[in-house]
């Protein structure tokens, strides 16, 4: 049988070999929570869109699937925020500036800039879901004046939980910044809002038609705040959602990831909602 | 190309023949009803005539194990291993078989081509044969009849006294190249019939499975349904894979190994915390089945089931494929005449 779909002198890649990159700073968010500053070999530049991820490899531990944090507007290094969960993450807690790490990526179809510009922009994140968001929310931040509103609704379990402080606290200071918080129990001197992050939504005064909004968090936390949204009247057209499956390869080959016939990887993590509206398994 | 004829008395010496130039594979006995598809080492051990072999030739190019790449770590640098190209004749493959190949080479080599795949693939020829269908087989249900020779180098068709030889491409000539056969006229042997079919034209079997996603069908399978993954475990076209890190006794080197996956098992879903995405048993089998008739179709137009019977013949509760999709077409079917 000849192989009719290959072209001669076609490339054939290495997919799954990662390069070698450099953690050239780590810096602890919370007890969970670490953020790490990556070089990839010879200072090169990742290359991604808000919303993509890499592919973390330590030889020896295996791969994770993880968001890239910072936005592409920053240059000559990246971030990641990684919350310790199982066994890669666990090893990679214990991991020092200098160490080397494999990388594999930019993947996926990150957010589409150029559907939010001219826009307001709403952002909605739970939990960890702020890391990926906060690559949008700095990139929206270094090119300020060609986006309307920056509107950013972050709900987390508790506030001894709350993710990037320092930043949290300079967008509520930011006058170009509407920034809400809300966190499901607070500690005893939580001053914010209590309550799951749906209950922000209703405040806000939106102009509808010209708000385009992204969300990322939790699984459970999707159909909730699509609900919420539908129900202020915006339109499915204008929200976006990233999405988080199992993943083995992020190349599109080893079928984990896939909602109903969709390939998370290849087709998301970020989706327009009128795409995946009708993927029983997407919410 | 012409036809030729290999008679029943000369099946070895063709085999010795294929055996001088190139390593062959081809379906030996296993057990008392069982085959498998082997290296030849026996031209007389062959078995042309046979139902169906447990795996398919999947494994040869896609094996259950193997190294996506080895690393020290001590130096933390990973390579690539060799891969070695299979570059043999697989004598006695069955049409849906080959059609399964077709499938493979769409998933590894399209969109990023993979090179372990793409080496491994690269040097195989094939001999397709025809078989008869037992009760099992329902590839004509999905448009690959038992003389389908799309996918063969060489295909060999049943004639009581021995092989009617279609050389169906320049490889395949090269194969017989050296062994004289001599040319055969007369027609061939009328189409089998399959006992097992599923009642609908794929055209329409996407659209009826896109109504079907509440069926009580799932529901009910999965009450009997024991989650192993055997299904997929003997699909040959299910593709998905693994990826675990294995380390060297030594502690100083390993290698990233990929094993195949089943979508049917539990864990398959399963990330960090806890969450499923598909919990229920329910939800695995309208997925696998999804994945054939709908899913893979509707992305590359054609279907991912080629009808070999082997999930159905594996299955230890009695789940049937063709069961489960005739059921939703009667159902479809049923409804729309009410509705009319
Ligand atoms: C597109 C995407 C972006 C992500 N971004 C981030 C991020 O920015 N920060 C962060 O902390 N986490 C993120 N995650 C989740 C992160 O991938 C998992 O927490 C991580 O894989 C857990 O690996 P582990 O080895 O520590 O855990 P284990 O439970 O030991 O995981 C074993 C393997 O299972 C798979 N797996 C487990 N959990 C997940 C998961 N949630 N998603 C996909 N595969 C999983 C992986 O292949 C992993 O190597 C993201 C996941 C996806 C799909
Ligand atoms: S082989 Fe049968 S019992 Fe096992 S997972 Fe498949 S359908 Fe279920
Ligand atoms: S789904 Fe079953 S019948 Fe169809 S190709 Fe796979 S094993 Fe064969
Ligand atoms: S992660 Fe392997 S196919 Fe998407």
């Amino acid at each position: 049988m000849e192989l009719q779909i290959l072209k001669p002198g076609l490339e054939t890649r290495e997919l799954y070999l990662p390069e070698m990159a450099e953690i050239t700073a780590v810096r602890r968010l919370t007890e969970m929570e670490t953020l790490y500053t990556v070089k990839m070999p010879g200072g090169r530049e990742l290359g991604h869109q808000p919303g993509q991820f890499v592919e973390v490899s330590l030889f020896g531990v295996g791969e994770a699937p993880i968001s890239i944090s910072s936005s592409p507007t920053r240059h000559g290094e990246f971030e990641m925020g990684i919350r310790r969960v199982g066994m890669l993450t666990e090893v990679l807690a214990g991991y020092q500036p200098g160490r080397k790490i494999g990388i594999r990526g930019p993947f996926g179809n990150g957010i589409d800039v150029s559907k939010f510009r001219g826009k307001d922009v709403l952002i909605v994140a739970g939990g960890i879901g702020l890391v990926p968001m906060r690559s949008m929310i700095n990139y929206v931040l270094d090119r300020r004046d060609e986006f309307g509103r920056l509107i950013i609704c972050y709900g987390s379990r508790s506030d001894t939980e709350l993710l990037f402080t320092d930043e949290l606290a300079a967008w509520e200071k930011d006058p170009r910044v509407e920034y809400h918080v809300t966190v499901d129990r607070g500690s005893p001197d939580w001053r914010g809002r209590t309550g799951v992050i749906t209950t922000l939504l209703p405040g806000l005064q939106l102009d509808l038609p010209n708000t385009v909004c992204c969300v990322c968090g939790p699984p459970v936390m999707y159909r909730f705040v699509v609900l919420t949204l539908r129900g202020k009247g915006l339109p499915d057209d204008n929200i976006y959602l990233s999405l988080e499956r199992r993943m083995k390869c992020g190349v599109g080959k080893c079928g984990h990831c896939q909602i109903n016939g969709s390939y998370v990887c290849q087709d998301g993590p970020v989706y327009h909602l009128p795409d995946i509206a009708k993927l029983r398994e997407a919410l | 190309m012409a036809q030729s004829f290999l008679e029943q008395a000369r099946v070895l010496d063709f085999i010795v023949h294929l055996q001088t130039r190139h390593t062959v594979y081809a379906p030996h006995r296993r057990g008392q009803r069982s085959f498998a598809f082997e290296k030849t080492s026996d031209p007389a051990a062959v078995e042309l005539d046979y139902p169906r072999v447990l795996g398919s030739v999947k494994k040869y190019f896609l094996p259950p194990r193997e190294t996506l790449m080895d690393f020290d770590l001590k130096t933390d640098t990973a390579t690539a291993p060799q891969v070695e190209p299979v570059n043999a004749v697989f004598l006695g493959v069955h049409s849906y078989d080959l059609a399964a190949v077709k499938r493979l080479d769409h998933n590894f080599l399209t969109g990023k081509p993979e090179r372990n795949y793409l080496v491994r693939r690269q040097g195989a020829r094939f001999i397709g044969v025809s078989y008869v269908p037992d009760k099992f087989h329902f590839a004509g249900s999905v448009g690959i009849d038992p003389y389908d020779m799309t996918g063969s180098d060489v295909f060999l068709t049943r004639h009581p006294d021995g092989w009617i030889v279609d050389v169906l491409t320049g490889e395949g000539a090269a194969l017989l190249q050296g062994f004289a056969l001599p040319p055969h006229a007369l027609p061939k042997p009328k189409r089998e019939h399959f006992t097992q079919h599923i009642y609908v034209p794929q055209d329409s079997l996407g659209r009826i499975l896109e109504a079907s996603y509440d069926h009580p069908v799932w529901n009910e399978t999965a009450r009997s349904c024991l989650s192993c993954g055997t299904c997929n475990l003997v699909c040959p076209t299910c593709y998905c894979f693994n990826v675990e890190d294995q380390v060297a006794v030594t502690g100083d080197s390993g290698s990233r190994e990929r094993s195949w996956d089943g979508c049917m098992l539990r864990g398959f879903t399963e990330v960090a915390g806890g969450e499923v995405f598909r919990e229920k048993s329910a939800a695995r089998q309208r997925h696998r089945i999804y994945r054939k008739f709908k899913y893979l179709s509707d992305a590359t137009g054609q279907p991912w089931c080629v009808g070999c019977g082997r999930c159905t013949a594996a299955c230890t509760a009695g789940i049937s494929i063709v069961d489960i999709v005739n059921r939703l077409i009667r159902d479809a079917e049923r409804e729309e005449k009410i509705t009319a």
